[in-house]
């Protein structure tokens, strides 16, 4: 039977197409924008999918309350265009944050940039409205804040990867606009340096709401969004920290500013190549950029202070597959952890499954209970 | 007595060698938690000295069937540590070491026995502190903060208990060690650490945690303005984030918890209707220019009176008047009952008319003490336990003001739990399908039901086996939606 493909548009059509799914024992994979579909390692290409770009019904925005529940199907860029007539937004920057969905943002809990300064898709999730895949929607959460009525279900929806259930409308809290931004572009002599600037930046008074490494060739962006006169002091007070480094800066605003974010974003996601999270305790991120193997290319962004690098690699899969397994080690070394994003076929089956994360049988029970006969994507837990 | 054998015993002894409380009187203190109308004798207590005694323990009771129940400092407010007559209570007292402080990545390991305040103290020197502050931080136990989700004044700004929990090491049911989450961001895997976190011990025995710390701001202005009204306090709050600014702390009391706490500790609060205190921290450059908009707003609401406390003195005097209000009502009232709800923050005002409406009603004085930046609030409903029936009156006066947050949209507890007091709530919030979805997380990680048991929901759910991954009967999978 060829792969089908339905776009139901509401949540109860969802549930209903899933549980068809799951009486027919056929195996779905939901599907947004399609940006981060191969974040997982299932293949995906000749499975059943369910697309949740019919789900558009029922956004509402709380701008008292700086809430708002946004439907599945609706990109990031046009939730917010839409927030932004009240003077908020979701803060989230994802990659491909112009096409992304808000269900798919929150089922690979993919975030950007400022997560330095808002947090994950799952720190700022308040309620979530999902379908099972036996035939029921159901709700977590709710449209307040602060609340702690049942279990926080909606925190477990993020970064699931289509692996529970479908995601079919969230709620956020939402931030202000800021009334100034501007980034502070430094270049530094090496990507040491750059790193321990990095970090002496988290531990100064400084409240940026980036600190963003560019590599191979070591740069920061460093972003300020705050009063137009703490802007001006805060840049001066980073300027002072970063000079001794040997950096040099430049400031950017408006425009100019958009286009180093956008051409940041594009250094990773513009080409198909294999792409990697790495995630290591900030200080001992250097270890990580250290002993490249021969004949791989290679660029990396990251959150610099927080420790989590998108790493894109290319070259032939003998050689990517031979970095991998040294970032992998790498990552070991420093606390953290690699997580293989996208990746060509030979290159995922040359470098192997990532180890069993520790807690891998419950996830596994979980799963378990949510989709028991496995209609859904499996876990990506390394098993 | 059932369960709880002479056998039994003996192997609890030898699990937690000197751990086990046999004196009765002794175990007399674990009958309650803070909530202490709601009380029972535990069948047995234990405190282990270590993750390895905690483990020891729980696989006893796996094995035996025994429903087991952890507790830390017993400052719930919810019941949430009401022991179980034929169970086991694992007081983790003294689990209470400070691991590991890690400076350069801001981060501490510790046991689920440190209290809150303690981690502050030890990180101070570094310039740094732990952000959840529960008016309770001085008591509670971070193990109680993990399962609780718990929150306080700076949360507006900087998040609750499960913003700042990175990993644990927990005992599960059946008595497996593991790891739930991980030091570096991000662990592979589902979020598991997500929904551990406000679960209220119902999941797991929590037996080390890995937290976030952060650097100390290095601005913090505060700022006490008096209102003729709580309406006008309450626009103020509106238009200070209207403009854009989320500051790190807004909280409101209304004239009887100003009056308690005057009677009680003397911050010198105006004699207004409501007084609202706001504080903004951050580089303080960002501060002054964010004040100067703060207390104009607040001008512009109406604002009779507005102090600004510029050192850490006048700071403390505003904070102790505030966290000293629920004591304080002792003051006023032989007795009074603290309830824990949510509103949205644009409906304070309606909800708050609907319970000065129901104080002339129910003859009842309440006390409005709350966070307003997030719209939880804990009315204090005064009584007199002397008073025949009134106890009893009491909380039907605290349940019709939950009532009033789910009509609202809010939320029935924002921060003290569910527990054993609330659970008939929960249908009211969710519907039957969504109860028995987080049941479902139950069932995977308890399936015998004997951690924490008769908590957080209405009926449990019977968890029964779950069916293979790739069942092979065309017939038996049509028929999955009775069997999930
Ligand atoms: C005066 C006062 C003020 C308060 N103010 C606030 C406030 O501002 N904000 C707020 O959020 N709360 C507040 N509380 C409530 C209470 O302090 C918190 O809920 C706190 O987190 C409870 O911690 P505890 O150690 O006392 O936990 P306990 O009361 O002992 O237990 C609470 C729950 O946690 C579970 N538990 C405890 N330890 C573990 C563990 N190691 N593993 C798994 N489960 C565990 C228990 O089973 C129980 O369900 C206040 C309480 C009082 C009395």
């Amino acid at each position: 039977m060829a792969a089908s493909h339905t776009a139901p548009v509401t949540a109860a059509d969802m549930a209903a197409a899933l549980a068809d799914a799951a009486r027919a024992s056929r195996r779905v994979v939901p599907v947004g924008a399609a940006t981060k579909l191969a974040w997982h390692d299932d293949p995906f290409e000749t499975a059943d999918t369910l697309s949740t770009r019919g789900l558009l019904d029922g956004f509402a925005h709380y701008a008292g309350d700086l809430v708002a529940t946004i439907p599945a199907g609706m990109t990031l860029a046009e939730a917010n265009a839409r927030l932004a007539a009240a003077g908020q937004w979701l803060p989230v920057d994802p990659l491909f944050a112009d096409r992304a969905t808000i269900g798919g943002i929150v089922a690979t809990n993919d975030s950007g940039p400022r997560r330095y300064r808002h947090g994950a898709p799952r720190d700022l999730i308040v309620g979530i409205e999902v379908a099972l895949a036996d035939g029921r929607v159901v709700h977590a959460g709710g449209r307040v804040v602060k609340n702690v009525a049942g279990y926080d279900l909606s925190r477990l929806f993020c970064g699931s990867h289509g692996s529970l259930g479908v995601v079919t409308s969230a709620t956020f809290k939402l931030v202000p606009l800021a009334a100034d931004s501007c980034t502070l572009v430094a270049r530094l002599p090496t990507l040491a340096a750059a790193l321990a600037c990095a970090q002496a930046l988290a531990h100064s008074p400084l409240t940026p709401s980036a600190i963003e490494l560019q590599a191979p060739d070591p740069v920061l962006l460093i972003r300020f969004e705050t009063t137009a006169t703490a802007r001006t002091q805060m840049l001066a007070a980073t300027n002072a920290l970063l000079q001794p480094s040997g950096a040099e800066t430049q400031v950017v605003h408006g425009d100019a500013e958009h286009a180093v974010w956008t051409d940041h974003d594009r250094r990773i996601s513009a080409s198909t190549h294999t792409l990697l999270k790495v995630s290591v305790l900030p200080s001992a991120a250097v270890r990580v950029f250290t002993a490249w193997t021969p004949g791989v290319q290679w660029a990396a962004n990251g959150r610099a202070a927080l420790g989590v690098f998108v790493v894109r690699l290319q070259g032939t899969a003998d050689h990517v597959a031979t970095e991998i397994s040294r970032l992998r080690r790498a990552a070991e070394l420093a606390h953290g952890h690699l997580t293989m994003l996208d990746a060509p076929p030979d290159v995922k089956r040359l470098a192997g499954p990532s180890p069993e994360a520790p807690a891998a049988a419950l996830m596994q029970a979980v799963k378990a209970r949510f989709d028991p006969h496995a209609v859904l994507r499996r876990v990506c837990d390394g098993r | 007595m059932s369960a709880l054998d002479s056998a039994f015993l003996s192997r609890l002894h030898a699990a937690a060698p000197g751990g086990v409380i046999d004196d009765p009187a002794e175990r007399l203190t674990y009958e309650s938690d803070a909530l202490v109308h709601l009380r029972a004798t535990p069948g047995a207590v234990v405190l282990p000295a270590s993750a390895a005694e905690v483990q020891a323990v729980v696989r006893l009771c796996h094995e035996r069937g025994v429903p087991f129940i952890a507790r830390g400092h017993g400052t719930g407010l919810s019941g949430g540590a009401l022991p179980h007559p034929d169970g086991v209570l694992i007081g983790l007292a003294r689990l209470n070491r400070i691991l590991d402080v890690d400076v350069p990545n801001l981060r501490v390991t510790v046991e689920p026995g440190v209290t809150n305040l303690d981690i502050t103290r030890r990180v101070a020197p570094f310039g740094c502190y732990y952000a959840p502050d529960p008016s309770s931080q001085s008591v509670c136990s971070i193990g109680g903060n993990i399962a609780e989700n718990s929150g306080g004044a700076h949360c507006l700004k900087y998040g609750f208990t499960v913003h700042h929990v990175l990993s644990v090491e927990a005992v599960l049911p059946d008595g497996t060690l593991t790891t739930i989450g991980s030091s570096a961001l991000d662990a592979p895997g589902l979020d598991l650490l997500g929904v551990l976190v406000g679960s209220e011990g119902t999941l797991a025995v929590v037996t080390k945690a890995a937290l976030r710390i952060l650097r100390r701001p290095e601005a913090v202005l505060t700022l006490l303005a008096g209102f003729p009204s709580i309406d006008a306090a309450g626009d103020a709050v509106s238009a200070i984030i209207g403009h854009g600014i989320i500051p790190a702390a807004v909280e409101m009391m209304d004239r009887l918890t100003i009056d308690a706490a005057e009677a009680s500790v003397q911050p010198n609060f105006p004699k207004t209707s409501a007084v609202l205190i706001v504080e903004l921290d951050g580089p303080q450059s960002e501060v002054d220019d964010l004040f100067v908009t703060v207390e104009r707003v607040c001008r512009q609401a109406g604002a009779e009176t507005v102090e600004i406390a510029r050192d850490q003195g006048q700071r403390e005097r505003i904070w102790k008047g505030r966290k000293a209000a629920f004591a304080a009502m002792g003051r006023v009232s032989p007795n009074y009952y603290v309830q824990d709800g949510v509103v949205p923050r644009t409906r304070l005002s309606e909800v708050l008319r609907r319970i000065r409406d129901l104080e002339a009603r129910s003859g009842l004085r309440i006390g409005n003490v709350f966070h307003a930046g997030d719209g939880n609030l804990h009315p204090l409903i005064c009584y007199d336990e002397a008073i025949p029936g009134q106890a009893q009156h009491a909380e039907a006066v605290a349940s019709e003001i939950l009532q009033y947050c789910i009509d609202a949209g809010g939320a029935i507890t924002g921060e003290h739990g569910v527990g054993a007091d609330k659970k008939s709530y929960m249908s009211k919030m969710f519907a039957d399908a969504d109860l028995d979805t987080m049941q479902l997380v139950r069932c995977a990680f308890d399936p015998a039901n004997l951690c924490n048991p008769g908590k957080v929901f209405p009926t449990p759910r019977l968890c029964g086996e779950v069916p293979g991954p790739y069942r092979q009967h065309p017939v038996e999978r049509a028929g999955l939606g009775e069997r999930f």
